[in-house]
């Protein structure tokens, strides 16, 4: 028992060590969706916010929230020049499956594969869906885990201030 | 004493780099998770008190990076490993540390490494934190680009075994971009990826008796296992496909047997805007590999072979998941989408989203030649044998208003108890899945799900398999902001079976921070991600789990 | 330097790909795993009998030979498993030469119990039951009749040591497994000896009428001593309820035999006084 309070308390120790504006790494390796082989240097919006998207075929509150954002996404691409990135984690057992998901749902993301997880790791993502604002800088500014509905509303608002240079 | 020094220097590691990140320029990021569970008797479903009271797993991800340069280790403890976690992870300390360079053209890693070549079937070293499978490779890892478009991997390493490492584990791949490498194609709409791999093991002699008395197997001390690969796409069209051999390699697995192993996987698609198709056909002979010939858990797999079958995600879709019989089978699947477009007959004001998906996996057409010590058996290349698994499943997604949208979902599954290694007869199972989600307004979602099965199975106390009957299941869920979550859910055998598993639990999301609590029963079952599954027992009690990214 | 490093990578990999995978031939699948001969602890035998051994010394050149035949095949219907047979073309006299090019039956380990029983300095037919002796002498009779009485005097009695015999044939080798349980305790010293020997021989015999039959059968034909020519030693405390096996490899069999019909007889003899106290026939599979 001792023990277990001493990892909650270790737990909140490294979230305070590390509060800060984290990069997103550039030399990792990921595919486009017809097989190409490309570093994450490639994930670019000439100064513009960017939302990175952690997904897999096989989530469905994943799938909820690239379909619900599809929507509205157009609106927001005028609105604040944001792209939206969506990385594919499926491995081998559903890689394939990916761009006939991604064309078959109307997708117009930009969409990698990960399938080694090596930028899923990097990034430290848990669990999916996991979102990720980057600003102009290429730094992370915010994230967030899990969706509902009406998370993309609170999703929008903040890549608002971003594109405005506002802190977040 | 070596870990000891592994943690001391780690945390001072750890701690100057955080305080320097100025200094150095370098960012420390992370994630942290815990795990808790405290669970009782139930005699219905099966679960046990559990001694310690409160089960934990926790692990903590700290990862530095400075340009090129990144270095990372992770803290894994079980203290009281959770229900259907393998009692030998039982422990605490630094189960995963490595230091990596990486440039456009030259990477190299040393220390733990995840890597996969091609689709994995001759090798990939993964880790699934929910399946409690760590195969990471403790090595030298180098990746080399000589030109463009050719990427060069070479590995070299053990593999983790809970607290140890096993096993020694050679590898190199090449992969070349056909477009990148003939100037004439680099702007052609055809893209062609090819590649080979070849990995190779090692495991000192040993004396494993035939049964033949007084004899042992002659084994073979280097295992390997090739593959060849291509990729092709064109608009569209995709072609991909692999196929790989391995050489004699008896093992607990096939019974130490020294058939030559083979594995073929094809997937072709075709999609366009709202519109996809894809076929995928595979066969797999005898192929499991790992790095310890004795070891028959799920740890220390060298390779793994895809699993073709649809991944559903609704509770009863999955309750039967198949996940490859690397010995041996041969399947079929079909995933078909489309979406009928805003203002047609089908389509409505928003459109509708048809998902139709279908596939067969059969055992091999085999003939025995003999066990221990053989051949084992000859297989024809087209042949069936058993059937294994099948399922289709049809899912139409309307959105019926700007707030309501419905998900109708029918599916048949049979599945065959003996994939899961215990004689018994096929189950065949009807599904029918209502989902509906009510956005009542920006900050309060609802989520209805309701779910029928209806199966020909009985539960029979001798075999026990607590998934035969027929079930119902009802599930609501409240969403406050995207920030807070609370879910009622129960599944009930009403006919044939046994148990009642409730369940509920109340979630709180802050950025990259989540925290759930639930409390119910938890039926035992398997759990499969990615085609790879894993026994969880039954369980019945309070579960947490806390997760932060930084 | 790209270069030199663009070489060393791909001589490495080359290197790596290279002898990284070990094959097996067909045939080598399985291994002795031990000494042959080597004796452990037993799971026991199931049948407890006690049997009888009739060696029979013949020659092809031999007329009255086929008349012990014709005898012993009647006492080996009547005794069932209980008695095994082997017939032994020793060299020690000329009658025993083959008859024109039809095959030689003669072995040199025939030659040492020929020698060794003094088989050779009296007539042939010659025959002898599990080593048994008459007075201070060897029993040998001529087994043409007699052989019930020195049968029913061996099996009479209850079984010392159960004997079992297993074979199995690999590519190159035949695995022998012999299994013991001392059924009382026995203080001397024994030896456990392994023939092979081959059934349905077509070789031509003299008969009475001084004819030559090319198409005489001959059974039960000694082909070789597997075990050392007076057997191999017994690690045993000889203690009653002892249950004892050894595995034995032998590759020396010849490609002139046909093993669907050759039999491996084990049998267990006192060490000093040569006796044989047990046997056991196996089939090999």
């Amino acid at each position: 028992m001792k023990k277990f309070f001493l990892m909650i308390a270790a737990t909140m120790l490294v979230g305070v060590a590390a509060a800060q504006n984290a990069k997103i790494p550039e030399n990792i390796t990921i595919k486009t969706l017809d097989g190409k082989t490309v570093e994450t240097s490639v994930i670019k919006n000439d100064g513009k916010p960017i939302i990175l998207s952690f997904w897999a075929t096989w989530c469905k509150p994943c799938n909820r929230e690239l379909n619900t954002i599809k929507e509205v996404y157009e609106e927001w691409q005028e609105e604040t020049g944001v792209k939206l990135v969506a990385i594919s984690i499926d491995d081998s057992k559903s890689a394939a499956r990916v761009k006939p998901h991604v064309d078959g749902n109307e997708w117009e993301y930009e969409v990698y594969l990960d399938q080694n997880q090596d930028f899923k790791r990097a990034m430290n993502v848990v669990n999916v869906p996991h979102t990720f604002i980057i600003n102009g800088e290429g730094e992370i500014v915010w994230q967030h885990t899990s969706f509902v509905e009406g998370g993309e509303e609170e999703l929008i608002e903040l890549v608002r201030k971003v594109a405005n240079g506002e802190e977040i | 004493m070596r870990k000891k020094i592994i943690i001391a220097a780690s945390v001072i590691l750890f701690s100057f780099s955080a305080k320097a990140q100025g200094i150095l320029g370098g960012h420390v990021t992370g994630n942290v998770q815990l795990d808790g569970q405290i669970s009782s008797r139930d005699s219905v479903i099966g679960s046990t008190d559990v001694p310690q009271k409160l089960l934990s797993n926790a692990r903590a991800d700290i990862l530095y990076t400075n340009g090129d340069f990144s270095a990372g280790l992770r803290y894994e403890g079980y203290l009281g490993p959770m229900l259907g976690f393998n009692s030998q992870y039982a422990g605490q300390g630094i189960a995963n540390y490595f230091v990596s360079y990486k440039t456009q053209t030259l990477a190299i890693t040393a220390g733990h490494f995840y890597e996969q070549f091609g689709n994995g079937m001759t090798l990939r070293a993964y880790e699934d934190r929910y399946l409690g499978i760590d195969n990471a490779i403790r090595g030298i890892n180098v990746m080399y680009r000589p030109v463009r478009g050719v990427t060069l991997k070479g590995l070299i390493g053990q593999q983790r075994y809970y607290w140890e490492t096993r096993g020694l584990v050679r590898g190199v791949d090449a992969e070349l971009s056909v477009n990148d490498i003939v100037n004439a194609l680099a702007e052609a709409k055809t893209r062609i990826t090819i590649g080979g791999s070849f990995v190779s093991k090692y495991e000192d002699d040993e004396t494993i008796l035939s049964d033949i008395d007084g004899y042992k197997l002659n084994l073979p001390l280097n295992v390997g296992c090739g593959s060849v690969r291509m990729d092709i796409s064109h608009g569209g069209f995709g072609l991909q496909t692999e196929y790989a051999r391995k050489g004699q390699d008896p093992s607990i697995m096939n019974n130490y047997i020294y058939k030559n192993g083979e594995a073929l996987w094809v997937s072709a698609s075709y999609s366009q805007k709202g519109m996809s198709a894809n076929i995928q056909a595979k066969r797999v002979d005898n192929m499991g590999f790992k790095s310890v010939r004795s070891e028959s858990g799920e740890m220390l797999y060298i390779n793994y072979t895809p699993a073709i079958t649809k991944q559903h995600t609704y509770a009863f879709l999955s309750m039967y998941p198949y996940a490859t019989q690397s010995t041996g089978e041969i399947g079929l699947q079909g995933d078909f989408m489309y979406k009928f477009k805003k203002e047609t007959f089908l389509g409505g004001k928003y459109g509708t989203d048809l998902h139709i998906n279908a596939s067969l996996i059969k055992g091999l057409d085999t003939t025995r030649i003999g066990g221990i010590g053989t051949d084992g058996y000859t297989s024809t290349f087209f042949g069936t044998g058993d059937t294994y698994y099948g399922d289709m499943s049809l899912e139409i997604a309307k959105k019926l208003s700007g707030k309501v949208k419905l998900t109708a979902t029918y599916g048949y599954v049979v599945f065959n108890p003996v994939v899961e290694g215990h004689e018994g007869d096929i189950h065949h199972n009807h599904v029918v899945i209502g989902d509906m989600t009510w956005k009542i307004n920006k900050k309060n979602v609802l989520r209805v799900e309701a779910e029928w099965m209806g199966s020909d199975s009985k539960y029979d106390p001798a075999v026990d398999d607590k998934r035969c009957g027929d079930w119902i299941m009802g599930l609501v869920e409240y969403n406050f902001t995207s920030a807070w979550f609370i879910s009622l859910s129960d599944q009930y055998p009403y006919k044939d079976g046994v148990g009642n598993y409730y369940n509920i639990s109340v979630g709180y999301t802050k950025g990259a921070s989540r925290m759930q609590i639930g409390y119910g029963k938890q039926r035992e079952g398997i759990i499969c991600i990615g085609g790879v599954c894993r026994n969880v027992p039954a369980s019945n009690g309070l579960t947490f789990s806390l997760t932060t990214s930084f | 330097m790209k270069k030199i490093f663009n070489s060393i990578f791909i001589i490495a990999l080359t290197a790596l790909s290279l002898g990284a995978c070990d094959k097996i031939e067909e045939g080598n699948y399985i291994v002795f795993s031990g000494a042959s001969g080597e004796w452990f602890d037993g799971e026991g035998v199931a049948d407890h009998s006690q049997r009888a051994l009739i060696e029979k010394y013949t020659g092809v050149r031999c007329v009255n030979c086929p008349d012990a035949d014709v005898a012993i095949n009647a006492a080996l219907s009547q005794y069932g498993d209980k008695l095994l047979a082997v017939a032994i073309h020793d060299s020690c006299l000329a009658f025993t030469r083959p008859i024109g090019d039809s095959p030689d039956m003669r072995t040199p380990d025939g030659d040492t119990w020929s020698k060794y029983f003094g088989i050779f300095n009296g007539s042939y037919p010659a025959a002898l039951v599990s080593r048994t002796t008459t007075g201070n002498a060897w029993d040998i009779f001529t087994p043409t009749s007699g052989i019930n009485s020195r049968v029913d005097n061996v099996i009479g009695q209850q079984a010392k040591v159960a004997v079992e015999a297993s074979a199995i044939h690999q590519t190159d080798a035949i695995s022998i497994t012999v299994n013991l349980e001392f059924m009382q305790t026995v203080s001397d010293d024994l030896t456990v000896t392994l023939f092979i020997m081959e059934d349905g021989i077509v070789a031509t015999q003299r008969l009475h009428d001084g004819t030559d039959d090319e198409n005489y059968v001959h059974n039960h034909v000694l082909r070789d001593v597997i075990t050392d020519v007076w057997g191999a030693d017994i690690d045993c405390t000889g203690n009653s309820g002892e249950k004892r096996y050894a595995v034995f490899s032998y590759k020396n069999f010849s490609q002139n035999w046909n093993l669907d019909n050759c039999h491996i007889v084990a049998f267990i003899s006192n060490k000093s006084t040569r006796e044989i106290i047990n046997v056991a026939e196996c089939e090999i599979k």
